[in-house]
């Protein structure tokens, strides 16, 4: 932006000040708007420290003239119980103040105001990108689809730094808000609708999203991660990605006959505890809400947990993924968000053990039950 | 003064007092009175939920209320605050203070404001009937589909839809009071360019209220019909889409703010008038008023900007978002220049005006902040657009209505607050408000959304969230002093006299507490300020009016005949009429007398209406819906009763002696009558219906891949022709009538309004028929539900124009003289509406049956 060098004075004045002010370690900023990390973040955290400077100084003017008319006093003494009786028949001593102030000087302000933003508006528009991720809305969590590659996920991206990516979305039932302040503003989900969207992070790192429009019980417990990787972590991590998914049975596809054939089940005295967890999560009907490809669990009620053991948290952003969360989660979930669509696990504690175990083994490799085949 | 024996003026104006007369007063002080009581006591519960959300937000992950509690909390304190205190609280204020200012003896339509009240009352006591059920509204006071359909939300917000369609009803007819009253009823001489800067803005607000509120009251209803008649307005899986919910909310949402705020604005010009003992620029802050109601209508999609709308679309209303601030910016400079150099006493409610002027300046700040396209895309939906609301809103709202309390409540009471207790009040309250809502705008930047009942411990927001706590509290303490203040006044505040500040408006003029009737004698303005006093009349312009007591009755009779004709008429009203209530009707520009308005006394008809309303809105409510019909006979019977010409009166009005005392008709027709004027408000209100339902049909057309969607055949255009055109010829017909009249040939009259029946009642028939023959379900489609809506909205407005055209013809055939003011007049009145029938059929004819 071409700036004149007094306005790139005040400008760099106000990124100290505010970083003064906000300064905290990352860990603790990774939701703010103030601590851009990707372009379209930071023209409006720019745009946000001229608004702050022009109309902050408008309005202490605004008070500091207040304050004297209460203050001040008038070059003629006037008479305190009647009133100036040629108040009306005088052209009023006030008119260019009025107008001055409140017409002439904020149109001076608004107008420039109004293009800086139009052209900033310009700046954010949709860029051109090779890599599209499709983002489902539902209540209260996201589901994340990179169409070309066949991946799907849930509550988690994982971008390349420096690159736009493009982001189609829409809602599976109630208008959400997609928002990750270090990134971007925000885009609404709607049901029956697609909006187009991009993310473009500068700088590695991970930042936090979290649903900014209402959409019941839980809408607080509604966050995601992204997760920016240098380009070249970015390609290996997307052919590590890819061919788990792509063994996947597409979503949507038809279902096995009766994907649950409990009664072919083997017994649950097989050594390893994943493959058991394994047998379980179908036994418990875990699979009839969540999908894990290559295996028989298919349902598309809740998040895709094909690569869970790769998600950095669990419970969308809710809580950090570990053994003892997994745990916590799987026993009783309304504890945790109270309103959720998911039922406790009624399973023995070793029983539950054995299922996050195998939910630990759903990574970029493969589930367990693939790779003991 | 003190010698006059007011015994019999007061007597035909003293309300009943007691049960069960209370409920039939129409007076517009003791309405007024309601309304703010009501209205604050709202407040009150509106204010203890926002305490228990900021307990429950003081520190992160807190289980001081769980999220079924707390989403219940923040739309019942959201929508008490914007339906049920705001806008009833200021009208309350309005009732009871804008007739005084004018210099009339009530409103214009005593009985409709009774109604007004109930429909409120009712309203407010349904929202919170839902705690009663267990079903409390959680969907936000903006109820977004589809998490608002039925789909997603339970009977919580059958609740919230039914109880805000009565507080609508209230917001509409407030509305149309206060215009018409405004415009007719002020004194002789108070031309319109000497109306205080109050009724200029109580004028604005009503007339945006008209537009703003029937939108809302028909998303209101299609939302409800979605909900328990299966129409799919809303559905996107139906054809219907979630964004027309938005756009019709927002048009009323955006509008509604500065309904509330033009008449604080309009409290604060009167505060600074008499405390800087001048107001400058009035024509500039009149003006600045008309241009911020007109173009607040044009801004509501900022409302929408995360959306995915179009950028020409998000640009043109950001300009106009923008440009809004220009008129905010005239009036705030006004008063700056105002109080410059006058030197003006810090009392109460001029401090209260301060603080106005700070938080509400800083609130605009942000606004404009928000406006910005990019910019709001951060904070949209956050924590920094929930300190903006507040910030203009408490700001630019509850302070000027304190402002007004502590100027007015004198007034109301005949005591005064104490000065050290306000003084108190406005530093607890300026204190504590900024120390809960400025941190607002950093937590926002830090990534709080809004409506969310907790948030993460790593995010940097406990602390400024903690802050905010504290500073509820201390807000909260502010409005404990001030209940603690208007109490101890009540019993034992100083007497304030009239006129305790000083000011020259026609209100210090009468008595505090002013009489049952207000003004014993009419004033005469012949300035902006009629109690300043200038050379010509050291007591005030007022004293023209009055002649000496001393004066023989001869001579009274020969000066009354060389008094002007605004004088004969006030000196005839002077302590009159004791029989009946009456003020003066005068022009709508000049303010010269028109007529000796007749004002109905108590009547339990307002009160039955607004019962058979809600005996209809609960029974949709609990799925009975024949108990509905049985509660819409009940309040059509009842609006029977109120409309019915009472003879006797009638007779009483044309025999009157001040007819010829005063040198004005007691009854009059055409646009000098009140009749006239109320129609042509329920007809503004009944188009602003009409083209909310065709704007719903062109939106989702506009987004639907095949129109008629899902390949339905249009509605044909023979049988729904034959229809309309039978309503079209009622035209003629009505044409027919007006002219006979004019002609005196009451035999032409009956043919004339027979037809008009006859027409009227095949019309029904006929397309009736239609659409059931058209056969194509309101609850498949988008498609067929609008057919349905717009077919059903001329039917049912032809259905009540029967009922008035049949009164008309029973009045006109009763009646022996044709020539005859009230026959006339209700000629014309059923006139208009039958002509508004007539192109409301042809609209929705065009629209539903040509195929473009």
């Amino acid at each position: 932006m071409q700036a004149t060098h007094p306005l790139r004075l005040i400008l760099s004045w106000q990124c100290a000040a505010g970083l003064l002010t906000l300064t905290g370690c990352q860990g603790q900023r990774t939701q703010s708007a103030l601590h851009p990390a990707g372009p379209a973040a930071a023209a409006i955290a720019q745009l946000w420290w001229i608004l702050l400077t022009v109309l902050g100084l408008y309005a202490l003017a605004v008070f500091a003239l207040t304050l004297m008319a209460i203050f001040r006093r008038g070059s003629k003494p006037l008479n305190a119980s009647t009133h100036h009786a040629s108040s009306q028949a005088a052209r009023f001593p006030g008119r260019r103040l009025i107008l001055g102030g409140g017409v002439i000087l904020p149109a001076m302000i608004l107008v420039p105001l109004l293009l800086y933003s139009l052209s900033t508006t310009t700046q954010l528009r949709m860029q051109e990108s090779g890599l599209t991720i499709r983002v489902v809305g539902h209540r209260w969590w996201w589901e994340v689809e990179y169409p070309e590659q066949g991946i799907v996920t849930a509550n988690q991206l994982t971008i390349p730094v420096g690159q736009p990516v493009r982001l189609e979305l829409t809602s599976a039932d109630v208008i959400h808000s997609f928002w990750v302040p270090q990134l971007h503003g925000k885009m609404d989900l709607i049901p029956g609708k697609q909006t187009a969207f991009w993310l473009q992070a500068d700088q590695p790192g991970t930042y936090r999203g979290q649903c900014a429009e209402y959409c019941g019980l839980q809408h607080a417990h509604m966050a995601f991660e992204v997760i920016a990787l240098p380009p070249a972590e970015f390609v290996a991590w997307l052919n590590q990605t890819a061919p788990a998914a792509s063994s996947a049975t597409p979503r949507s596809d038809s279902l096995p006959a009766d994907p649950f054939p409990l009664q072919d089940l083997a017994p649950e005295s097989d050594g390893d505890a994943a493959q058991r967890g394994s047998r379980l999560f179908l036994k418990h009907g875990c699979g009839v809400c969540h999908a894990v490809a290559g295996s028989p669990a298919q349902g598309e009620v809740g998040p895709d947990l094909t690569l869970l053991a790769d998600r950095r948290t669990i419970a969308a952003a809710t809580l950090p993924n570990t053994p003892e969360n997994l745990l916590k989660w799987l026993a009783d979930p309304q504890a945790i968000k109270p309103g959720v669509n998911m039922p406790p696990t009624e399973a023995t504690p070793e029983e539950l053990r054995a299922i996050v175990a195998y939910l630990l083994s759903l990574d970029r490799q493969g589930g367990a039950d693939e790779r003991s085949e | 003064m003190s010698d006059r024996n007011d015994t019999a003026l007061r007597e035909a104006w003293t309300s009943p007092s007691g049960f069960p007369g209370w409920l039939s007063v129409v007076n517009n002080r003791p309405l007024g009175v309601r309304f703010m009581v009501t209205a604050f006591t709202f407040f009150l519960i509106g204010g203890v939920m926002a305490l228990l959300m900021r307990i429950q937000l003081a520190v992160s992950e807190n289980s001081f209320l769980g999220p079924e509690w707390y989403n219940r909390l923040f739309t019942m304190h959201g929508s008490t605050m914007m339906y049920l205190f705001s806008v009833p609280f200021l009208e309350g204020l309005a009732l009871y203070v804008l007739p005084l200012l004018i210099g009339s003896r009530d409103v214009a339509y005593p009985r409709l404001t009774a109604f007004g009240y109930w429909t409120y009352l009712f309203g407010g006591l349904l929202f919170y009937a839902s705690f009663l059920f267990g079903k409390v509204p959680d969907a936000g006071w903006f109820a977004y589909t589809p998490l608002s359909s039925s789909d997603y939300s339970g009977l919580g917000l059958d609740f919230w839809a039914v109880g805000l369609s009565l507080v609508e009803i209230s917001g509409i007819v407030a509305a149309v009071e206060m215009i018409v009253t405004i415009l007719k009823l002020r004194a002789p001489g108070m031309s319109l360019n000497r109306l205080p800067m109050f009724g200029w803005a109580m004028l604005a607000a009503g007339l945006m209220s008209l537009f703003a509120f029937t939108t809302l009251l028909v998303g209101t209803l299609m939302l409800e019909l979605d909900r328990t008649a299966g129409t799919q307005f809303f559905n996107s899986r139906h054809g219907g889409t979630s964004l027309l919910w938005q756009h019709l909310f927002w048009f009323f949402g955006h509008p509604e703010v500065y309904i509330i705020f033009l008449p604080a604005t309009g409290i604060v010009s009167m505060v600074v008038g008499t405390f800087a003992r001048r107001l400058v620029g009035y024509t500039y802050i009149a003006v600045a008023i008309l241009v911020t109601g007109f173009v607040s209508f044009g801004l509501w999609v900022h409302h929408m900007y995360t959306t995915g709308l179009p950028e020409l679309s998000l640009g043109f209303f950001a300009a106009a978002s923008l440009m809004i601030a220009l008129a905010s910016g005239v009036q705030v400079f006004a008063w700056i220049a105002s109080l410059w150099g006058q030197r003006p006493a810090l009392r109460s409610p001029l401090m209260f005006v301060l603080g106005f002027v700070f938080i509400f300046v800083l609130g605009g700040m942000t606004g404009v902040m928000v406006a910005i396209v990019p910019f709001d895309w951060q904070v949209h939906d956050t924590y920094f657009v929930v300190a903006h609301f507040h910030y203009v809103l408490i700001g630019g709202a509850v302070f000027p209505i304190l402002a007004g309390v502590y100027y007015w409540l004198p007034k109301i009471t005949g005591r005064m607050l104490l000065p050290w207790l306000g003084q108190l009040n406005f530093w607890l309250s300026f204190v504590g408000f900024n120390l809960t809502f400025f941190p607002m705008h950093i937590i926002g930047f830090l990534g709080m959304p809004r409506r969310v009942y907790t948030y993460s411990p790593g995010l940097g927001l406990d602390g400024y969230n903690l802050l905010a706590t504290v500073g509820a509290f201390v807000l909260a303490t502010g409005f404990a002093v001030l209940l603690i203040d208007v109490c101890y006044s009540l019993w034992h505040g100083k007497p304030a006299g009239n006129n305790p500040w000083g000011g020259v408006t026609l209100e210090w003029t009468v008595a505090s507490p002013p009489p049952a009737y207000g003004f014993w004698e009419l004033p005469i303005v012949n300035q902006r300020l009629p109690g300043e006093t200038t050379p010509e009349t050291p007591e005030g312009p007022a004293s023209l009016a009055r002649k000496p007591a001393d004066q023989s009755p001869a001579q009274r009779a020969g000066s009354a005949q060389r008094a002007n004709p605004a004088q004969r008429a006030v000196a005839a009203l002077r302590g009159q009429p004791t029989q009946w209530r009456a003020t003066l009707n005068s022009d709508v520009l000049t303010a010269a007398p028109q007529s000796i308005q007749y004002l109905p006394g108590p009547s339990y008809y307002p009160l039955l209406v607004a019962v058979g309303l809600v005996i209809a809105l609960v029974a949709v409510l609990a799925k009975v819906y024949l108990v509905g019909l049985v509660g819409l006979a009940i309040a059509g019977l009842a609006i029977g009763g109120w409309l019915w010409p009472e003879t006797q009166r009638i007779e009483q009005l044309r025999d009157s002696p001040l007819v010829a005392d005063a040198g004005l008709p007691t009854l009059v027709s055409g646009r000098q009558s009140l009749g006239w004027w109320g129609m042509v408000c329920l007809l503004a209100i009944l188009g602003t219906g009409l083209l909310a339902m065709l704007y719903a049909y062109f939106y989702i057309r506009l987004y639907s891949p095949q129109w008629p969607q899902e390949g339905l055949p249009r509605p044909d255009w023979l049988p729904f022709g034959i229809a309309y055109g039978l309503l079209l010829l009622t035209a003629p017909a009505l044409a027919w009538a007006g002219h006979a009249y004019r002609h005196q040939r009451s035999n032409q009259i009956q043919f004339a309004l027979t037809t008009v029946v006859l027409l009227t009642a095949a019309f029904l028939a006929t397309s009736l028929h239609a659409l059931v023959q058209y056969g194509v379900s309101p609850q498949q489609t988008a498609y067929g539900s609008l057919v349905a809506l717009l077919s059903a909205y001329p039917w049912l407005l032809a259905l009540v124009g029967l009922a008035l055209v049949g009164a008309a013809q029973r009045q006109l055939w009763r009646e022996a003289a044709v020539d005859d003011p009230f026959a006339a007049s209700q000629l014309q009145i059923v006139s208009l509406y039958g002509y508004f029938v007539i192109v409301a059929g042809v609209l929705v004819f065009l629209t539903l049956v040509v195929p473009l």
